[in-house]
């Protein structure tokens, strides 16, 4: 990675996620939800973009089975996805 | 006797003469020991005021001097100071200009609220997975590659399986290449730098949750970059081991 001894050039530094960790998924409680997910990348030759309705629909699972702090759609980046008013809000954990 | 002798060839006004040079003769003696005196004492007066001079120039250079060294030991000091003072305001230059792949300091949580893709450029993102030799999971990508844009925040998978009959302890790192997008790369949320325990005989889905900064579209250096590859590297922990977390520092 970055064992190259020598200066100057540049390094990677890997930086911490700024949520901190998923916890693992021991029970496969949203495995359905990622299966739809993986679908919908390979019938869309894997473009993030047509796909991001199952991402969100896999993290809202993830925060019902408390495997993710409850946060508002917004904050993830889903603003475009939510439905019309945008001022209804999700509570903050 | 010889005067005598000498006399009376002489006539009076010779005598006269004589009388008169000799007069003259005493005279002009006189007055040059005068004048040699004179001279003396006038020849005194100026090495008087020759030393009063340089007695105040010495005072002059002397204090020339204290404030020419005055200076030099303030900028000395100066110096010092400033060398120590170099490290901290070093490292805000490299956090302002985000030089040498450091973090970019105005990076924050809230960039994702409120960033917009931008649909023109078009990413590849490709995985990788590895493992360390001592650890026997099994880990790998459930995608090869990803096509995102920035601005948009990204899904992916990988997938672990432990196949032995004893639980496994693993923490991982990361990796992305080339260096230089590296900081454009924000992970929202992965699995990365904590234990995660796998059971025996267990598989497990292990998300990545990130996104690439919109202001990659505005770095020439990154004009060129279309792929960029996750590399995420599984290491064994063992019990009670507590890994640093990168880019903090601990005493």
């Amino acid at each position: 990675m970055s064992t190259a001894m020598n200066f100057g050039s540049k390094s990677f530094k890997p930086r911490p996620p700024d949520k901190g960790s998923f916890p693992l998924d021991h029970f496969g409680e949203c495995k359905t939800f990622k299966e739809t997910f993986m679908r919908c990348l390979r019938e869309n030759s894997f473009d993030n973009s047509k796909c991001r309705l199952q991402s969100k629909d896999y993290l809202e699972c993830r925060m019902d089975h408390q495997l993710m702090a409850r946060e508002p759609l917004q904050k993830l980046g889903f603003k475009d996805l939510m439905d019309p008013p945008p001022s209804q809000e999700e509570s903050t954990p | 006797m010889l005067p005598l002798l000498l006399r009376p060839p002489f006539s009076p006004p010779l005598t006269g003469c004589i009388r008169a040079l000799h007069c003259s003769s005493q005279w002009i003696i006189h007055s040059r020991a005068e004048h040699f005196l004179r001279r003396q004492l006038t020849s005194r007066l100026p090495m008087r005021r020759h030393s009063r001079k340089s007695r105040s120039q010495e005072e002059e250079w002397r204090t020339r001097n204290k404030t020419v060294l005055t200076y030099i030991a303030a900028a000395g000091v100066g110096m010092i100071g400033l060398s120590y003072a170099a490290v901290p305001l070093y490292r805000l230059y490299c956090q302002a200009t985000g030089l040498g792949g450091t973090a970019v300091a105005g990076h924050d949580t809230d960039q994702v609220e409120t960033m917009k893709p931008v649909k023109e450029r078009v990413i590849k993102v490709t995985f990788n997975a590895d493992t360390h030799a001592s650890i026997q999971w099994n880990f790998r990508p459930q995608q090869t590659e990803i096509y995102v844009v920035p601005g948009e925040t990204a899904l992916a998978f990988y997938r672990a399986k432990n196949p032995t009959d004893k639980p496994i302890i693993g923490i991982s790192t990361y990796n992305v290449v080339p260096f230089d997008a590296g900081q454009y790369f924000n992970k929202i949320q992965c699995f990365c730098f904590e234990e995660q325990r796998l059971n025996p005989h267990e598989e497990v889905d292990m998300p990545v949750f990130f996104y690439i900064d919109p202001e990659f579209d505005d770095d020439p250096r990154m004009a060129r970059v279309d792929t960029i590859t996750l590399s995420y590297t599984f290491f064994e922990a063992k019990e009670g081991q507590q890994l640093p977390l990168p880019g903090y520092s601990y005493n």
